[in-house]
Protein backbone atom coordinates (compact mmCIF):
# COMPACT_ATOMS: atom_id res chain seq x y z
CA UNK A 1 0.00 0.00 0.00
CA UNK A 2 1.51 3.38 -1.08
CA UNK A 3 2.25 5.68 2.12
CA UNK A 4 1.41 9.12 1.75
CA UNK A 5 4.63 10.62 3.02
CA UNK A 6 4.13 13.14 5.17
CA UNK A 7 4.24 17.22 4.49
CA UNK A 8 7.35 19.05 5.92
CA UNK A 9 6.92 21.97 8.44
CA UNK A 10 7.63 24.19 5.25
CA UNK A 11 5.12 22.17 2.87
CA UNK A 12 2.70 22.67 5.81
CA UNK A 13 3.08 26.32 6.31
CA UNK A 14 2.92 26.79 2.32
CA UNK A 15 -0.34 25.03 2.35
CA UNK A 16 -1.99 27.21 5.45
CA UNK A 17 -0.86 30.21 3.59
CA UNK A 18 -2.52 28.88 -0.13
CA UNK A 19 -5.76 28.34 2.00
CA UNK A 20 -5.62 31.86 3.65
CA UNK A 21 -4.59 33.58 0.05
CA UNK A 22 -7.73 31.17 -1.27
CA UNK A 23 -10.20 32.43 1.03
CA UNK A 24 -8.92 36.03 0.88
CA UNK A 25 -9.40 36.05 -2.93
CA UNK A 26 -12.32 34.16 -2.76
CA UNK A 27 -14.03 36.85 -0.04
CA UNK A 28 -12.82 40.39 -2.50
CA UNK A 29 -14.11 38.73 -5.75
CA UNK A 30 -17.80 38.25 -4.15
CA UNK A 31 -17.16 41.93 -2.86
CA UNK A 32 -16.03 43.45 -6.32
CA UNK A 33 -19.36 41.23 -7.97
CA UNK A 34 -21.76 42.45 -4.83
CA UNK A 35 -21.09 46.20 -5.95
CA UNK A 36 -21.53 44.95 -10.11
CA UNK A 37 -24.52 42.75 -9.57
CA UNK A 38 -27.81 43.80 -7.49
CA UNK A 39 -29.03 40.21 -6.89
CA UNK A 40 -25.30 39.31 -4.89
CA UNK A 41 -25.44 40.75 -1.54
CA UNK A 42 -21.64 42.24 0.02
CA UNK A 43 -19.97 39.82 1.96
CA UNK A 44 -20.78 41.67 5.43
CA UNK A 45 -24.28 42.05 5.08
CA UNK A 46 -24.65 38.43 4.08
CA UNK A 47 -22.52 37.31 7.15
CA UNK A 48 -24.93 39.67 9.68
CA UNK A 49 -28.25 38.19 7.82
CA UNK A 50 -27.06 34.44 8.59
CA UNK A 51 -25.92 35.83 12.23
CA UNK A 52 -29.28 36.78 12.54
CA UNK A 53 -31.34 33.88 10.96
CA UNK A 54 -29.25 31.56 13.24
CA UNK A 55 -30.93 33.61 16.34
CA UNK A 56 -34.51 33.00 14.42
CA UNK A 57 -36.02 29.84 16.23
CA UNK A 58 -38.28 29.39 12.42
CA UNK A 59 -35.19 29.35 10.64
CA UNK A 60 -33.63 26.90 13.32
CA UNK A 61 -36.37 24.99 12.51
CA UNK A 62 -35.38 24.56 9.07
CA UNK A 63 -31.73 23.88 9.60
CA UNK A 64 -32.45 21.29 12.15
CA UNK A 65 -34.82 19.67 9.49
CA UNK A 66 -32.27 19.89 6.68
CA UNK A 67 -29.40 18.77 9.51
CA UNK A 68 -31.31 15.50 10.59
CA UNK A 69 -32.02 14.30 7.29
CA UNK A 70 -28.65 14.77 6.04
CA UNK A 71 -27.70 13.16 9.45
CA UNK A 72 -30.01 10.01 8.63
CA UNK A 73 -29.10 9.81 5.08
CA UNK A 74 -25.92 9.91 5.94
CA UNK A 75 -25.69 6.90 8.12
CA UNK A 76 -28.53 5.08 6.04
CA UNK A 77 -26.54 5.08 3.15
CA UNK A 78 -23.35 4.57 4.91
CA UNK A 79 -24.13 1.08 6.40
CA UNK A 80 -25.72 0.31 3.59
CA UNK A 81 -22.94 1.25 0.44
CA UNK A 82 -20.41 0.11 3.31
CA UNK A 83 -22.11 -3.52 3.81
CA UNK A 84 -22.83 -3.85 0.07
CA UNK A 85 -19.58 -2.72 -0.35
CA UNK A 86 -17.89 -5.61 1.96
CA UNK A 87 -19.88 -8.16 0.27
CA UNK A 88 -19.12 -7.06 -3.77
CA UNK A 89 -15.06 -7.01 -2.28
CA UNK A 90 -15.36 -10.09 -0.60
CA UNK A 91 -17.46 -12.41 -3.16
CA UNK A 92 -15.95 -12.28 -6.97
CA UNK A 93 -19.12 -13.77 -8.13
CA UNK A 94 -21.40 -11.43 -7.02
CA UNK A 95 -18.71 -8.56 -7.90
CA UNK A 96 -18.70 -9.32 -11.56
CA UNK A 97 -22.35 -10.02 -11.63
CA UNK A 98 -23.14 -6.65 -10.52
CA UNK A 99 -20.64 -4.46 -11.40
CA UNK A 100 -22.15 -3.22 -14.48
CA UNK A 101 -25.42 -2.92 -13.23
CA UNK A 102 -23.69 -0.76 -9.86
CA UNK A 103 -21.35 1.61 -12.37
CA UNK A 104 -24.80 2.17 -14.62
CA UNK A 105 -27.27 3.09 -11.77
CA UNK A 106 -24.38 5.45 -9.98
CA UNK A 107 -24.41 7.11 -14.40
CA UNK A 108 -27.99 7.59 -13.72
CA UNK A 109 -29.31 11.42 -12.75
CA UNK A 110 -30.52 10.53 -9.30
CA UNK A 111 -32.41 13.53 -8.89
CA UNK A 112 -35.13 12.29 -11.69
CA UNK A 113 -36.48 9.59 -9.03
CA UNK A 114 -37.25 12.04 -7.41
CA UNK A 115 -40.86 11.94 -8.50
CA UNK A 116 -41.47 8.31 -8.42
CA UNK A 117 -40.03 8.50 -4.33
CA UNK A 118 -42.37 11.22 -3.30
CA UNK A 119 -46.16 9.30 -3.23
CA UNK A 120 -43.80 6.74 -1.58
CA UNK A 121 -42.05 8.13 0.79
CA UNK A 122 -43.99 11.34 1.57
CA UNK A 123 -42.23 14.80 1.46
CA UNK A 124 -40.31 13.91 5.14
CA UNK A 125 -38.62 10.31 3.97
CA UNK A 126 -38.40 11.43 0.06
CA UNK A 127 -35.19 13.77 0.52
CA UNK A 128 -33.66 11.00 3.09
CA UNK A 129 -34.25 8.21 0.78
CA UNK A 130 -32.62 10.69 -1.96
CA UNK A 131 -29.74 11.62 0.11
CA UNK A 132 -29.00 7.87 1.11
CA UNK A 133 -29.50 7.47 -3.28
CA UNK A 134 -26.20 10.27 -3.35
CA UNK A 135 -24.25 9.23 -0.67
CA UNK A 136 -24.36 5.49 -1.34
CA UNK A 137 -22.02 4.55 -4.27
CA UNK A 138 -19.11 6.23 -2.95
CA UNK A 139 -19.23 4.49 0.36
CA UNK A 140 -19.52 1.24 -2.01
CA UNK A 141 -17.30 1.65 -4.38
CA UNK A 142 -14.48 2.59 -2.37
CA UNK A 143 -15.02 -0.29 0.50
CA UNK A 144 -15.51 -2.63 -2.50
CA UNK A 145 -12.09 -1.53 -4.20
CA UNK A 146 -10.49 -1.47 -0.49
CA UNK A 147 -11.61 -4.87 0.18
CA UNK A 148 -10.17 -6.32 -2.68
CA UNK A 149 -6.87 -4.54 -2.77
CA UNK A 150 -6.50 -6.15 0.64
CA UNK A 151 -3.38 -8.24 0.51
CA UNK A 152 -3.87 -12.31 0.21
CA UNK A 153 -1.37 -12.55 3.14
CA UNK A 154 -3.42 -11.10 5.47
CA UNK A 155 -6.36 -13.26 4.85
CA UNK A 156 -3.49 -16.20 5.41
CA UNK A 157 -2.60 -14.77 8.40
CA UNK A 158 -6.61 -14.85 9.94
CA UNK A 159 -7.34 -18.04 9.42
CA UNK A 160 -3.98 -19.43 10.54
CA UNK A 161 -4.35 -18.09 14.05
CA UNK A 162 -7.99 -18.94 13.67
CA UNK A 163 -9.58 -15.61 14.14
CA UNK A 164 -13.24 -15.58 13.69
CA UNK A 165 -15.20 -13.73 11.07
CA UNK A 166 -15.93 -10.42 13.44
CA UNK A 167 -12.39 -10.80 14.44
CA UNK A 168 -10.91 -10.22 11.40
CA UNK A 169 -13.75 -7.58 10.20
CA UNK A 170 -12.73 -5.42 13.41
CA UNK A 171 -8.76 -6.43 13.17
CA UNK A 172 -7.86 -7.16 9.99
CA UNK A 173 -10.49 -5.22 7.32
CA UNK A 174 -11.60 -2.23 8.54
CA UNK A 175 -8.15 -1.01 9.76
CA UNK A 176 -7.12 -2.14 5.97
CA UNK A 177 -9.26 -0.13 4.15
CA UNK A 178 -9.39 2.87 6.57
CA UNK A 179 -8.71 5.07 4.04
CA UNK A 180 -10.46 4.60 0.74
CA UNK A 181 -13.24 4.23 3.59
CA UNK A 182 -12.21 7.53 4.70
CA UNK A 183 -12.56 8.31 1.34
CA UNK A 184 -15.92 7.13 0.97
CA UNK A 185 -17.62 8.55 3.62
CA UNK A 186 -16.33 12.29 3.10
CA UNK A 187 -17.87 12.01 -0.36
CA UNK A 188 -20.36 10.73 1.52
CA UNK A 189 -20.87 13.69 3.49
CA UNK A 190 -21.36 16.32 0.88
CA UNK A 191 -23.25 14.26 -1.00
CA UNK A 192 -26.08 13.64 1.48
CA UNK A 193 -26.27 17.49 1.86
CA UNK A 194 -26.49 17.65 -1.66
CA UNK A 195 -29.15 14.90 -2.40
CA UNK A 196 -31.13 16.32 0.84
CA UNK A 197 -30.88 20.21 -0.19
CA UNK A 198 -31.80 19.30 -3.84
CA UNK A 199 -34.79 17.57 -3.01
CA UNK A 200 -35.44 20.42 -0.95
CA UNK A 201 -35.57 22.59 -3.76
CA UNK A 202 -38.19 21.18 -5.43
CA UNK A 203 -41.41 19.95 -3.08
CA UNK A 204 -40.32 19.64 0.62
CA UNK A 205 -42.42 21.64 3.87
CA UNK A 206 -39.57 22.36 5.86
CA UNK A 207 -35.65 22.87 5.33
CA UNK A 208 -32.84 24.78 3.96
CA UNK A 209 -33.65 24.03 0.83
CA UNK A 210 -36.79 25.62 0.71
CA UNK A 211 -35.98 28.90 2.90
CA UNK A 212 -33.12 29.27 -0.12
CA UNK A 213 -36.17 28.94 -2.90
CA UNK A 214 -38.81 30.88 -0.75
CA UNK A 215 -36.39 33.44 -0.53
CA UNK A 216 -35.12 33.52 -4.17
CA UNK A 217 -39.42 33.81 -5.20
CA UNK A 218 -39.75 36.65 -2.92
CA UNK A 219 -36.59 38.35 -4.53
CA UNK A 220 -34.70 38.78 -0.79
CA UNK A 221 -31.20 38.03 -2.39
CA UNK A 222 -29.63 38.24 1.35
CA UNK A 223 -31.36 35.80 2.47
CA UNK A 224 -30.81 33.68 0.15
CA UNK A 225 -27.20 34.07 -0.06
CA UNK A 226 -26.71 33.72 3.75
CA UNK A 227 -28.44 30.00 3.52
CA UNK A 228 -26.48 28.80 0.61
CA UNK A 229 -23.42 30.26 2.70
CA UNK A 230 -24.53 28.72 5.90
CA UNK A 231 -24.77 25.34 3.75
CA UNK A 232 -21.22 25.84 1.78
CA UNK A 233 -19.58 26.59 5.67
CA UNK A 234 -21.02 23.41 7.06
CA UNK A 235 -20.21 20.52 4.53
CA UNK A 236 -16.92 22.42 3.76
CA UNK A 237 -16.15 22.25 7.52
CA UNK A 238 -16.93 18.48 7.37
CA UNK A 239 -15.01 17.46 4.76
CA UNK A 240 -12.28 19.39 5.53
CA UNK A 241 -11.51 17.75 8.77
CA UNK A 242 -12.57 14.34 7.48
CA UNK A 243 -9.67 15.04 4.72
CA UNK A 244 -7.03 16.22 7.74
CA UNK A 245 -8.16 12.60 9.45
CA UNK A 246 -7.53 10.89 6.37
CA UNK A 247 -3.96 12.45 5.96
CA UNK A 248 -2.84 11.83 9.25
CA UNK A 249 -4.20 7.69 9.84
CA UNK A 250 -0.96 5.77 9.99
CA UNK B 1 5.10 -34.11 20.75
CA UNK B 2 4.45 -32.42 18.03
CA UNK B 3 5.67 -34.32 15.31
CA UNK B 4 4.75 -34.00 11.61
CA UNK B 5 3.33 -37.45 9.60
CA UNK B 6 3.37 -36.63 5.80
CA UNK B 7 1.14 -39.85 4.37
CA UNK B 8 0.90 -39.70 0.72
CA UNK B 9 -0.34 -36.13 0.77
CA UNK B 10 -0.99 -35.08 -2.53
CA UNK B 11 -2.62 -31.62 -4.03
CA UNK B 12 -4.00 -30.77 -7.31
CA UNK B 13 -5.33 -27.77 -8.38
CA UNK B 14 -8.34 -27.12 -11.05
CA UNK B 15 -6.77 -24.27 -13.21
CA UNK B 16 -8.33 -23.02 -16.42
CA UNK B 17 -5.30 -24.53 -18.22
CA UNK B 18 -6.29 -28.22 -16.70
CA UNK B 19 -5.21 -30.02 -12.96
CA UNK B 20 -1.99 -29.02 -12.11
CA UNK B 21 -0.55 -31.44 -9.29
CA UNK B 22 1.53 -29.05 -7.04
CA UNK B 23 2.80 -31.81 -4.31
CA UNK B 24 2.29 -35.98 -5.31
CA UNK B 25 2.88 -38.53 -2.67
CA UNK B 26 4.78 -36.97 -0.28
CA UNK B 27 5.34 -39.57 2.68
CA UNK B 28 7.61 -38.19 5.06
CA UNK B 29 8.28 -37.41 8.95
CA UNK B 30 9.31 -34.44 10.39
CA UNK B 31 10.38 -35.55 14.37
CA UNK B 32 9.32 -33.69 17.06
CA UNK B 33 11.75 -30.86 17.75
CA UNK B 34 13.32 -31.74 14.70
CA UNK B 35 14.51 -29.14 12.18
CA UNK B 36 13.60 -29.78 8.49
CA UNK B 37 14.63 -28.00 5.32
CA UNK B 38 12.43 -27.94 2.14
CA UNK B 39 14.38 -27.07 -0.84
CA UNK B 40 13.19 -26.94 -4.41
CA UNK B 41 13.06 -25.14 -7.70
CA UNK B 42 10.44 -22.41 -7.64
CA UNK B 43 7.02 -23.61 -8.38
CA UNK B 44 7.73 -27.05 -7.17
CA UNK B 45 5.06 -26.85 -4.35
CA UNK B 46 7.28 -26.37 -1.41
CA UNK B 47 4.09 -23.41 -0.26
CA UNK B 48 1.73 -25.68 -0.88
CA UNK B 49 2.89 -28.48 0.83
CA UNK B 50 3.25 -25.93 3.80
CA UNK B 51 0.00 -24.31 3.56
CA UNK B 52 -1.04 -27.97 4.22
CA UNK B 53 0.21 -28.85 7.18
CA UNK B 54 -0.83 -25.56 8.00
CA UNK B 55 -4.24 -26.66 7.56
CA UNK B 56 -5.07 -23.28 5.41
CA UNK B 57 -5.09 -25.93 1.88
CA UNK B 58 -6.87 -28.61 1.50
CA UNK B 59 -4.94 -32.39 0.50
CA UNK B 60 -6.69 -33.64 -2.33
CA UNK B 61 -5.49 -37.34 -1.32
CA UNK B 62 -3.97 -38.63 1.80
CA UNK B 63 -3.63 -37.17 4.95
CA UNK B 64 -1.30 -34.74 7.57
CA UNK B 65 -1.23 -35.44 11.33
CA UNK B 66 0.54 -33.15 13.71
CA UNK B 67 1.19 -34.36 17.18
CA UNK B 68 -0.87 -37.54 16.39
CA UNK B 69 -3.88 -35.69 15.12
CA UNK B 70 -4.97 -35.94 11.72
CA UNK B 71 -4.75 -31.68 10.42
CA UNK B 72 -8.57 -30.59 9.15
CA UNK B 73 -7.72 -26.74 9.17
CA UNK B 74 -5.80 -24.08 10.88
CA UNK B 75 -4.51 -24.76 14.74
CA UNK B 76 -2.75 -22.25 16.64
CA UNK B 77 -0.85 -25.09 17.96
CA UNK B 78 0.96 -24.82 14.17
CA UNK B 79 2.61 -21.22 13.37
CA UNK B 80 3.39 -19.85 10.38
CA UNK B 81 5.88 -17.57 9.23
CA UNK B 82 4.75 -16.29 5.96
CA UNK B 83 7.06 -15.41 2.92
CA UNK B 84 5.18 -11.98 2.21
CA UNK B 85 5.27 -8.97 4.43
CA UNK B 86 2.68 -9.65 6.98
CA UNK B 87 3.06 -7.05 9.57
CA UNK B 88 -0.10 -5.12 10.15
CA UNK B 89 1.18 -1.05 9.17
CA UNK B 90 -1.24 0.23 11.19
CA UNK B 91 -0.45 -1.42 14.21
CA UNK B 92 3.04 -1.16 16.36
CA UNK B 93 5.34 -3.81 16.90
CA UNK B 94 3.65 -4.74 19.69
CA UNK B 95 0.48 -4.33 18.96
CA UNK B 96 1.53 -6.34 15.96
CA UNK B 97 3.08 -9.55 17.97
CA UNK B 98 0.12 -9.66 20.34
CA UNK B 99 -2.20 -9.65 17.66
CA UNK B 100 -2.26 -13.73 17.41
CA UNK B 101 -2.56 -13.47 21.45
CA UNK B 102 -5.78 -11.20 21.09
CA UNK B 103 -7.48 -13.29 18.40
CA UNK B 104 -6.91 -15.96 21.09
CA UNK B 105 -8.32 -14.65 23.93
CA UNK B 106 -5.81 -14.45 25.91
CA UNK B 107 -6.04 -11.56 28.53
CA UNK B 108 -4.69 -8.05 27.78
CA UNK B 109 -2.13 -8.37 30.59
CA UNK B 110 -0.93 -11.62 29.42
CA UNK B 111 -0.41 -10.42 26.13
CA UNK B 112 1.51 -7.55 26.76
CA UNK B 113 3.68 -9.81 28.96
CA UNK B 114 3.55 -12.72 25.88
CA UNK B 115 3.94 -10.27 23.60
CA UNK B 116 7.06 -8.61 25.00
CA UNK B 117 8.88 -11.91 25.36
CA UNK B 118 8.66 -12.67 21.84
CA UNK B 119 9.90 -8.92 20.99
CA UNK B 120 13.16 -10.08 22.99
CA UNK B 121 13.54 -13.00 21.62
CA UNK B 122 13.74 -11.73 18.04
CA UNK B 123 16.04 -9.11 19.28
CA UNK B 124 13.63 -5.90 18.59
CA UNK B 125 13.85 -4.67 22.18
CA UNK B 126 13.53 -0.59 22.09
CA UNK B 127 11.13 -1.43 18.89
CA UNK B 128 7.99 -1.93 20.52
CA UNK B 129 6.12 1.30 19.91
CA UNK B 130 7.38 1.40 16.18
CA UNK B 131 5.65 1.05 13.40
CA UNK B 132 5.89 -1.58 10.51
CA UNK B 133 7.16 1.26 8.06
CA UNK B 134 9.96 2.71 9.83
CA UNK B 135 11.27 -1.00 9.81
CA UNK B 136 13.98 -2.73 7.39
CA UNK B 137 12.75 -5.78 5.68
CA UNK B 138 14.52 -7.68 7.63
CA UNK B 139 12.90 -6.30 10.92
CA UNK B 140 9.23 -6.46 9.55
CA UNK B 141 9.99 -10.14 8.99
CA UNK B 142 11.61 -10.46 12.89
CA UNK B 143 8.21 -8.84 13.61
CA UNK B 144 6.25 -11.51 11.81
CA UNK B 145 8.37 -14.59 13.77
CA UNK B 146 8.00 -12.88 16.97
CA UNK B 147 3.81 -12.77 16.67
CA UNK B 148 4.30 -16.69 15.52
CA UNK B 149 6.57 -17.42 18.27
CA UNK B 150 4.34 -15.83 20.95
CA UNK B 151 1.87 -18.48 20.87
CA UNK B 152 4.02 -20.76 21.49
CA UNK B 153 2.99 -23.26 18.91
CA UNK B 154 4.55 -26.88 19.22
CA UNK B 155 5.28 -26.39 15.32
CA UNK B 156 6.16 -23.33 13.55
CA UNK B 157 6.15 -23.59 9.13
CA UNK B 158 8.57 -20.73 7.77
CA UNK B 159 7.68 -20.07 4.14
CA UNK B 160 11.36 -18.92 2.94
CA UNK B 161 10.95 -15.88 5.55
CA UNK B 162 13.77 -14.56 4.70
CA UNK B 163 14.20 -14.59 0.82
CA UNK B 164 13.41 -10.86 0.25
CA UNK B 165 16.58 -9.70 2.20
CA UNK B 166 19.87 -9.55 1.33
CA UNK B 167 22.95 -11.93 2.19
CA UNK B 168 23.91 -10.51 4.86
CA UNK B 169 20.80 -10.42 7.38
CA UNK B 170 19.73 -13.62 5.97
CA UNK B 171 22.46 -15.05 7.55
CA UNK B 172 22.07 -13.31 10.62
CA UNK B 173 18.76 -13.65 11.09
CA UNK B 174 18.90 -18.03 9.72
CA UNK B 175 21.13 -18.45 13.07
CA UNK B 176 18.73 -16.60 14.93
CA UNK B 177 16.40 -18.91 14.06
CA UNK B 178 18.57 -21.93 14.77
CA UNK B 179 19.61 -20.65 18.13
CA UNK B 180 15.83 -19.58 19.32
CA UNK B 181 14.76 -23.42 18.16
CA UNK B 182 17.65 -24.92 19.83
CA UNK B 183 16.61 -22.99 22.90
CA UNK B 184 12.66 -23.78 22.69
CA UNK B 185 10.81 -27.66 22.49
CA UNK B 186 9.31 -26.75 18.58
CA UNK B 187 9.52 -28.47 15.61
CA UNK B 188 10.33 -26.56 12.73
CA UNK B 189 9.89 -27.00 8.45
CA UNK B 190 11.77 -24.23 6.61
CA UNK B 191 10.91 -23.77 2.91
CA UNK B 192 13.98 -22.03 1.59
CA UNK B 193 15.78 -22.38 -2.06
CA UNK B 194 18.67 -21.48 -0.67
CA UNK B 195 20.84 -24.51 -0.09
CA UNK B 196 23.58 -23.20 2.27
CA UNK B 197 20.78 -21.80 4.17
CA UNK B 198 18.94 -24.93 4.40
CA UNK B 199 22.44 -26.96 5.86
CA UNK B 200 23.17 -24.37 7.95
CA UNK B 201 19.96 -24.04 9.69
CA UNK B 202 18.39 -27.83 9.91
CA UNK B 203 19.21 -31.76 10.52
CA UNK B 204 17.49 -32.70 7.73
CA UNK B 205 17.30 -31.54 4.35
CA UNK B 206 13.95 -32.42 1.89
CA UNK B 207 14.81 -31.99 -2.36
CA UNK B 208 11.72 -31.53 -3.80
CA UNK B 209 11.04 -31.91 -7.79
CA UNK B 210 9.36 -29.84 -10.12
CA UNK B 211 5.71 -31.36 -10.85
CA UNK B 212 4.85 -33.43 -10.19
CA UNK B 213 6.23 -31.72 -6.53
CA UNK B 214 7.29 -34.96 -5.28
CA UNK B 215 10.38 -35.52 -2.27
CA UNK B 216 13.34 -37.07 -4.41
CA UNK B 217 16.18 -36.87 -1.73
CA UNK B 218 16.33 -37.07 2.44
CA UNK B 219 19.91 -36.05 3.76
CA UNK B 220 20.47 -35.77 7.18
CA UNK B 221 22.64 -32.89 7.93
CA UNK B 222 25.75 -34.21 9.98
CA UNK B 223 27.21 -31.16 11.40
CA UNK B 224 27.95 -30.11 14.89
CA UNK B 225 24.92 -28.35 16.80
CA UNK B 226 26.57 -25.20 17.11
CA UNK B 227 26.86 -23.75 13.16
CA UNK B 228 29.48 -21.24 13.09
CA UNK B 229 29.01 -19.62 9.70
CA UNK B 230 32.52 -20.18 9.16
CA UNK B 231 31.51 -23.96 8.67
CA UNK B 232 30.70 -23.07 4.87
CA UNK B 233 34.23 -23.46 4.16
CA UNK B 234 34.28 -27.56 5.60
CA UNK B 235 34.52 -30.30 3.82
CA UNK B 236 31.46 -31.60 5.29
CA UNK B 237 29.49 -29.10 4.11
CA UNK B 238 30.75 -29.02 0.83
CA UNK B 239 29.74 -32.62 0.40
CA UNK B 240 26.43 -32.26 1.63
CA UNK B 241 26.39 -28.73 -0.71
CA UNK B 242 27.27 -30.54 -3.66
CA UNK B 243 24.76 -33.52 -3.57
CA UNK B 244 21.27 -30.68 -2.78
CA UNK B 245 23.09 -28.96 -5.49
CA UNK B 246 23.03 -31.94 -8.09
CA UNK B 247 19.72 -32.90 -6.79
CA UNK B 248 18.42 -29.41 -7.92
CA UNK B 249 19.74 -28.70 -10.43
CA UNK B 250 18.22 -31.86 -12.81
CA UNK B 251 15.41 -30.90 -11.10
CA UNK B 252 15.54 -26.82 -12.25
CA UNK B 253 16.27 -28.14 -15.54
CA UNK B 254 14.20 -30.24 -15.85
CA UNK B 255 11.54 -27.50 -15.30
CA UNK B 256 12.79 -24.79 -16.84
CA UNK B 257 12.30 -27.18 -19.87
CA UNK B 258 8.73 -27.98 -18.58
CA UNK B 259 8.14 -23.93 -18.44
CA UNK B 260 9.74 -23.86 -21.70
CA UNK B 261 7.56 -26.03 -23.43
CA UNK B 262 4.70 -24.69 -22.49
CA UNK B 263 5.38 -21.03 -22.81
N1 LIG C 1 -4.44 -21.71 -5.51
C1 LIG C 1 -3.80 -22.22 -6.59
N2 LIG C 1 -4.50 -22.45 -7.72
C2 LIG C 1 -3.88 -22.98 -8.80
N3 LIG C 1 -2.59 -23.29 -8.87
C3 LIG C 1 -1.84 -23.08 -7.78
C4 LIG C 1 -2.40 -22.52 -6.58
N4 LIG C 1 -1.42 -22.42 -5.66
C5 LIG C 1 -0.30 -22.88 -6.25
N5 LIG C 1 -0.54 -23.28 -7.52
C6 LIG C 1 0.43 -23.87 -8.45
O1 LIG C 1 1.06 -24.95 -7.80
C7 LIG C 1 2.44 -24.97 -8.08
C8 LIG C 1 3.25 -24.93 -6.81
O2 LIG C 1 3.15 -23.64 -6.24
P1 LIG C 1 3.89 -23.26 -4.88
O3 LIG C 1 3.56 -24.27 -3.85
O4 LIG C 1 3.58 -21.86 -4.58
O5 LIG C 1 5.43 -23.41 -5.30
P2 LIG C 1 6.75 -22.94 -4.52
O6 LIG C 1 6.36 -22.44 -3.16
O7 LIG C 1 7.60 -24.15 -4.47
O8 LIG C 1 7.38 -21.89 -5.34
C9 LIG C 1 2.71 -23.80 -9.00
O9 LIG C 1 2.75 -24.28 -10.32
C10 LIG C 1 1.53 -22.90 -8.80
O10 LIG C 1 1.24 -22.20 -9.97
MG1 LIG D 1 6.60 -20.48 -2.30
Amino acid sequence: MPVARPLTLKQRHGQFLGSIAVAFAVVLLWQIVSGLLFVVPAPARTVAVLASNLTDPDYLVDARETALAVATAFVIGTLLGGLVGLVLGLVKPVRLATEPLIVALNGVPKIVLYPILLPIFQLGGSKIVMGVLFCLFPVLINVAAGVRHIPDVYWKLARSVQASWLQTLVHIILPAIRRPLLTGLRLAVSLAVVGVVLSEFFATRYGLGRVVLQTYGHGDYPEMVATILLLIVVSFTISMLLWRWEKKVQ
Amino acid sequence: MSEINLENVEVAFDTPAGTVVAVSGVTQRVPAQGFVSLVGPSGCGKSTLLSVIAGLTKATGGQVQVGGKVVNGPDRGIGVVFQEDSTLPWRTVLDNVRFALQVAGVDKEGQLERARWAIELVGLKGFADAYPSMLSGGMRQRVALARTLALEPGVVLMDEPFAALDQQTRIFLGAEVRSIWQRSAQTVLFVTHDISEAILLSEQVWVMSYRPGQIIDVIDVDLPAERDPSIVSSHAFNELHNRIWTSLQEESMRGFRQQEGAA
